[in-house]
């Protein structure tokens, strides 16, 4: 029996019982009939304008798109007769007239769209013998090329900006033959996920600019692998030439990524194949760097380790690693270190502030799954600038948001996030904590539960409009969800803004969630790789120091795992002293740079992301294992398990005997078992709020093409505009005030150190405050990510 | 009587007699012989022999890296790198044909869009070293340099058939 | 009394006889063969596996090497196949130019056969005699598709291009006066087809020399005849095929009884044997030759008389003409993916046969849709000759050993595969 919402129709003599209203093409999709498309895409809104998909529907005077005719009840479609082919041909046949001939010189030849419909439903000669258009083609970035005279007007890429990306860059001028695919007036696209038009282009009209001309589709070797770059977790496939990344498609996953890929995931593997890298291992001997052999090598760090807990304690031992890690490396680290009782070893790097570190929920996690923040009806982001730091987070709350959910921010700039925002507070990081507590104040949240610092701000807070306006919005929603952002975690007050920011969610009844550094944050907490718990949150005999303690009180050796110490700590500066000042410095990691050269006295290659296997844990708390992909030529780099695992055998520890990644898994599963993704906590410990001083307070977000080693040597990352923003942003009433109105170079004073940057006046940026984008070159010689500074004209 | 002939054909060696004044016959009649390598037989314009890279009368390379020969090539005789070259065309870095691999089969032609890779009347080379056998491009193109006249006037003569 | 024991013998794989690299343990008592036991796979280079792994168009160049001395034999059960599968009509002219080069294969191979046969039992000016013959007919190879031996000329739905409407002519020089080139060139001067006609008229004479030199001679019967008799029900129980079964007197033809392209046009006769012996299977041999020459003489009166496509003008099949892929945006699109991707073959199987000059050889072709077969089977009428040699060789001396195998007409490019 069919009820009212179902309904029965006929394609192809096949008899369907199909949802009333769903549209033609989607039923024949979903019962492997062909139809074929070019403007039609799952994921986008109906255009109907290639009109590729005529088919015969009995009955219609003509025959009707399958992509715009809703299912009708008794509704008989024919795809394959005399009519709907003859429409088929006629179709092609004019999409054809002015292509150019240019399949032997387009990237796109032998997996393009126009190709395989052509031969599947195309005439094979052509009649057309006038000209052709011929359309200008316009650079759009170091990422995208293209050719426009190959554009078949399809508008997949203008859908795509206007509906997935929230950005309108790319849009059509002109009507019929002289339409245009342009950004209007020529400038790079500053999409973050502008890659993904790549992908959506059926013909050669837009193809990815770092792999033009490199190689064919049909060449390419194909690995699944997992995105490395945010806690996201993103499905890609790598696609490899003769064992080079040649590039990076996203693998469909309607749980994670769908079928999109931020930019940062797809073209940071250019960085793989950078000058830095380090390929056989190093050891500095009086001053002078020579390349060794890997035992050589392995013995000296050994002996230096032996010789560091003779003579001072495995105290003196200080592991960094960082939240790029995978959950074998890390594990294994955490073994190496507690075996040999040092408990200094912590991923961390770009926290400030650790004081309730103790009651920390055992793994941070998102809260709820990337699926379900699209039903979400309010949002609440504190310090966080999702669309870039987690792209595929931003086009799901993008999604949340045209369903009508409010997004509100408080930030230390009211960031674009591509989506319309409800409420934006902009605060630096110190008033930050203020405004959250006037939103817990409008909540009327029980003071007694809090803790004494943040009673007393809780007590002084003002609430005015904003605040009782994001009270409201998160109380009517049915399903509203606060999130700590990346720059949350980074603040000074860190524990502050979590105690209020729970204290919110409880209120409110939100869900409250984390968006953590690097790809495996939530796998290092679960593995340990934190001074103060062991496995799976477990109690150990004695906390060591946390990432900052260890570089504000300089160790006498340093195990640094697969980080820049100047560009991935919170504080360079500091960083880069204390290593310096130490005794014995060993790098593992996949490049050298100058300043490693400088202070450090072993250096190991280790095979990077793409060349290791292993696995992520990701912010929902799925555990995600991948394959190597490819390798890089005359490299003697090793995976950093396999090193950490000689570590342990010289060590004698016992139950280092690994011979692939896929055991120490293996072993990870059977010692921890189960783990709760739970996010409740009771936080009490707090630092205390500074006095309030008539100040420029920096903070920095860490700029989204720098955020690892790898993205930062991507070189068409870097040359996009996004990489490129170094300036100092304030806006216009701290330039009024400083006399900067006119200024477009200013001296930073930060701490002891004083650098030029380039001034930028912008209305978005909270008073008193300064912003910076972090771990580019100009930031580590500036000092923490948040601190008072001073500036001058230059 | 029939076996009587036979006898006497049988004793006189008869059928062996017939087959000798056949061999003497051609013995004194002119010699087909034909005297390599002075002397060469007729090749037909479709002949396939050595590889060449051709050029356009401008001096340009007409390849473009399409890569059609290297995936239709049923041996996976050829090997192409490509790049975008500094004035933004498609072009080789590196074409190598492999003539141990090779089978001559003429595909790298016929799938050129471009008639740059051909196949020349030119059979007679030698390797004196081990990887020789490998074609490079500046090889290839210095063979399309050299038979470039006979090359084009055998394209010609072929083209009504192509 | 010592113990006697039967002699095992190695014979080849690098005996001059051996016709490429056959090896037989022959187990001999005295001179008189026991056992001969054939062992295989010396020249395996997996033509069916590596088939698997290619588009269809692919695997025709190795066709050609299955039997390299009849080419376009195995090209054209290939090609059957896979027209079979995909149900495609090859136009007339095509088919004529496919059933003239069959026969012209034909004789190729027996010429090749009458050669080494000659050669190895004894008589050696025969050698010399058919290498002239196939000169010419190499020539004619090398006209239409620009390969002497390997010619890669048949293509599904057709032949790669048309005739020639010229020959190539010899050139005077330093070592060749004008008068001599002129000579050497009064048959090239028309098309190919009235060089070969040429030919045919002068090929029966040649035959009469071949027989004048062998039929009648008594080395060559004493060598040839009641050698290897294998009885009509033999024949047939072992699955021999072409001149080795008609050789025992069956009348079992293809061209005849499974008709196929224009066979069914042109008229010839089926030669038998009645002996079943080397000498029949020798007669039979030569008379197929004078056959095959009536066949082309018909193929080249036709094909003077009709003028037209080669091949499928269905582009979605057979890549379009190199002038309209390069003016029309269709047919670069077509050339480009049929040179890369290949056509794809509906799911079935196909099997498809023809009479090559050894026998029946034929492909039989499982598609899964793809653009490349799912697995292909190559049945070598070799192969079933080849399984008959312990019997067909038993009580004879060892010198029969290489009457049989020249009358078998062995190659083993196609037995191993």
């Amino acid at each position: 029996m069919s009820d009212a919402s179902t309904v029965t129709i006929e394609i192809d003599g096949k008899t369907l019982e199909v949802k009333a209203g769903v549209m033609l093409i989607d039923i024949a999709d979903d019962a492997n009939i062909d139809i074929p498309r070019f403007c039609y895409h799952r994921h986008l809104t109906i255009a109907a304008n290639c009109r590729m998909c005529l088919v015969d529907v009995e009955n219609a005077p003509k025959p009707l798109p399958a992509c715009a005719t809703p299912v009708m009840d008794g509704m008989k479609v024919h795809t394959k007769s005399a009519r709907a082919i003859a429409a088929q041909k006629a179709t092609m046949e004019f999409l054809l007239i002015n292509h150019p001939l240019d399949c032997p010189i387009c990237d796109q030849g032998g997996e393009c769209e126009l190709q395989d419909v052509a031969m599947a439903y195309g005439g094979d000669v052509s009649r057309y013998t006038e000209g052709k258009r011929v359309v200008k083609d316009k650079d759009i970035g170091p990422l995208i090329s293209t050719d426009l005279t190959r554009c078949i007007h399809c508008t997949r890429c203008i859908r795509f900006g206007e509906e997935i990306a929230g950005l309108r860059e790319l849009g059509a001028t002109g009507r019929g033959e002289n339409m245009q695919i342009g950004t209007y007036i020529e400038h790079a696209v500053s999409s973050e996920l502008s890659g993904n038009v790549i992908d959506l282009c059926p013909v050669g009209a837009l193809t990815a600019k770092p792999s033009r001309y490199s190689a064919r589709a049909w060449e390419l070797n194909q690995y699944p692998s997992i995105a490395a770059h945010d806690c996201i977790g993103s499905h890609l496939s790598v696609h490899t030439f003769r064992s080079d990344t040649n590039r990076i498609v996203p693998i469909e996953n309607s749980e994670i990524n769908e079928c999109w890929l931020s930019d940062r995931d797809r073209f940071s593997y250019k960085g793989l194949t950078s000058r830095d890298r380090l390929l056989k291992p190093m050891i500095k001997m009086d001053g002078q760097w020579r390349e060794t052999d890997w035992q050589t090598a392995l013995e000296k760090t050994f002996a230096a380790m032996q010789d560091t807990i003779r003579n001072y304690g495995a105290d003196q031992i200080g592991v960094l690693a960082s939240p790029n890690s995978t959950l074998e490396e890390l594990y294994l680290l955490k073994k190496l270190t507690s075996n040999i009782d040092c408990f200094n070893f912590d991923h961390r790097l770009r926290q400030l502030d650790f004081s309730h570190q103790d009651q920390a929920p055992m793994i941070p996690t998102l809260g709820s799954s990337i699926t379900d923040l699209e039903s979400l009806d309010s949002v609440l982001l504190i310090g966080s600038n999702i669309s870039k730091e987690q792209p595929m987070l931003g086009i799901r709350l993008r999604k949340a948001q045209k369903k009508g959910a409010k997004i509100c921010q408080i930030n230390h700039r009211v960031y674009d996030l591509r989506m319309p925002c409800e409420v934006g507070i902009a605060a630096h990081y110190r008033n930050l904590v203020l405004e959250l507590a006037a939103v817990a104040k409008a909540l009327n949240i029980d003071s007694s539960l809090l803790p004494h610092a943040a009673n007393t701000l809780f007590v002084q807070a003002q609430i005015l409009e904003k605040h009782s306006q994001i009270a409201e919005i998160l109380k009517n929603g049915e399903k509203s969800h606060v999130i700590l952002g990346n720059q949350a975690i980074s603040s000074p007050y860190y524990s502050l803004v979590e105690i209020f920011a729970r204290a919110i969610a409880t209120s409110c009844n939100c869900l409250f969630g984390y968006l953590t550094d690097g790809a495996n944050a939530t796998g290092a907490w679960l593995t340990g790789a934190i001074p103060h718990r062991d496995y799976n949150g477990a109690s150990q005999k004695t906390a060591g120091l946390n990432a900052q303690s260890m570089l504000e009180q300089p160790r006498n050796l340093y195990l640094l795992h697969n980080i820049e110490i100047d560009y991935d700590c919170a504080d360079p500066v500091t960083a880069l002293s204390a290593v310096a000042s130490s005794d014995f410095v060993v790098c593992m990691t996949p490049y050298v740079s100058s300043d490693m050269q400088n202070y450090a006295d072993i250096l190991l290659p280790i095979s990077p992301y793409l060349e290791t296997s292993g696995t992520f844990i990701n912010i929902e708390g799925r555990v995600q294992t991948f394959a190597g992909a490819s390798k890089l030529k005359n490299s003697e780099a090793r995976p950093a398990w396999k090193i950490i695992r000689v570590l342990g055998n010289y060590f004698d520890i016992d139950g280092f005997e690994f011979n692939s990644s896929k055991e120490i898994l293996e072993e990870i599963e059977r010692t921890i078992g189960e783990f709760k993704g739970d996010n409740t906590a009771t936080i009490t410990e707090a630092t205390a709020l500074a006095d309030k001083e008539d100040v420029i307070y920096r903070c920095s977000e860490v700029n989204m093409y720098h955020s690892d080693s790898i993205v930062r040597r991507s070189e068409p990352l870097q040359n996009t505009p996004e990489a490129k923003e170094d300036r100092i942003h304030i806006n216009a009433d701290l330039a009024k005030k400083l006399n900067l109105e006119r200024a477009t170079q200013v001296l930073v004073k930060h701490g002891n150190k004083t650098i030029a940057m380039h001034l930028a006046i912008d209305d978005t940026v909270a008073n008193d405050c300064a912003w910076t984008s972090f771990a580019t070159a100009t930031s580590k010689k500036l000092g923490p990510m948040y601190g008072v500074i001073e500036l001058e004209a230059d | 009587m029939a076996s009587i002939a036979h006898w006497i054909k049988s004793f006189t060696l008869w059928e062996l007699l017939k087959g000798m004044r056949l061999t003497g016959r051609y013995l004194f009649s002119r010699k087909i012989t034909v005297q390599y390598p002075e002397e060469k037989t007729p090749m037909s314009p479709r002949f396939r022999g050595l590889h060449a890279l051709r050029r356009y009368k401008n001096g340009e390379e007409r390849c473009i890296a399409c890569k059609l020969c290297e995936a239709v090539c049923p041996a996976l005789a050829i090997t192409i790198d490509s790049e975008q070259r500094e004035d933004g065309t498609r072009r080789t870095t590196r074409y190598d044909i492999d003539l141990f691999k090779c089978i001559f089969c003429g595909f790298c032609e016929e799938a050129c869009p471009v008639d740059s890779i051909v196949e020349t009347r030119h059979f007679e080379y030698h390797f004196e070293n081990q990887g020789d056998q490998i074609m490079t491009k500046s090889d290839l193109l210095k063979i399309g340099d050299r038979f470039e006249d006979q090359i084009a006037a055998d394209r010609k003569a072929d083209a009504p058939y192509r | 009394m010592p113990e006697l024991r039967n002699l095992t013998l190695n014979f080849g794989p690098q005996h001059p006889a051996a016709h490429g690299v056959l090896r037989l343990i022959l187990e001999m008592e005295g001179e008189v063969i026991k056992r001969a036991d054939p062992h295989i796979g010396l020249l395996h280079r997996a033509t069916e596996k590596l088939a698997e792994s290619k588009p269809y168009n692919q695997s025709i160049g190795y066709m050609d090497r299955l039997d390299y001395v009849s080419m376009m034999c195995n090209e054209h059960g290939y090609v059957l196949a896979i027209e079979k599968l995909l149900s495609v009509e090859v136009p007339e002219r095509g088919q004529y130019i496919r059933v003239m080069f069959d026969e012209i294969t034909r004789i190729l191979n027996h010429l090749l056969w009458i050669a080494a046969h000659g050669l190895d039992v004894g008589a050696m000016t025969i050698f010399l005699y058919a290498f002239r013959e196939r000169e010419d007919l190499m020539d004619c190879y090398e006209a239409v598709s620009g390969a002497r031996l390997h010619a890669t000329y048949y293509r599904p739905g057709g032949v790669a291009r048309d005739l020639p409407d010229t020959m190539p002519q010899y050139e005077a020089g330093k070592f060749r006066s004008d008068k001599d080139a002129n000579r050497l060139n009064e048959n090239r001067q028309g098309s190919l087809l009235d060089f070969l006609e040429d030919f045919t008229q002068k090929f029966p004479k040649y035959v009469d020399e071949y027989e004048t030199l062998l039929t009648d001679n008594r080395i060559w019967k004493q060598r040839l005849v009641d050698v290897g008799i294998v009885s009509p029900e033999r024949a047939l129980q072992m699955g021999f095929t072409g001149p080795m079964l008609r050789g025992s007197g069956i009348e079992w033809d293809l061209r005849k009884k499974q008709t196929y392209e224009v066979y069914d046009k042109v008229e010839f006769d089926i030669p038998i044997g009645t002996n079943g012996d080397s000498y029949d299977r020798y007669l039979v041999r030569m008379a197929e030759m004078r056959e095959s020459n009536k066949i082309i003489i018909q193929c080249i009166d036709w094909l003077r008389k009709n003028p037209g496509p080669v091949h499928t003008e269905d582009h979605k099949l057979f890549p379009p003409s190199r002038e309209s892929m390069k003016g029309d945006m269709e047919s670069l699109i077509h050339h480009f993916k049929l040179f890369t991707e290949g056509f794809c073959l509906p799911e079935g199987e196909a099997y498809a046969a023809i009479e090559h000059p050894k026998g029946e050889f034929g492909c039989y072709i499982i598609s899964d849709g793809a653009n490349k077969p799912y697995r292909l089977k190559i049945r070598a009428p070799g192969f079933a000759h080849l399984a008959g040699m312990n019997e067909m060789s038993k009580g004879h001396m060892l010198s029969d050993i290489v009457t049989i195998i020249g009358s078998q007409d062995i190659v083993f490019g196609e037995i191993d595969r």
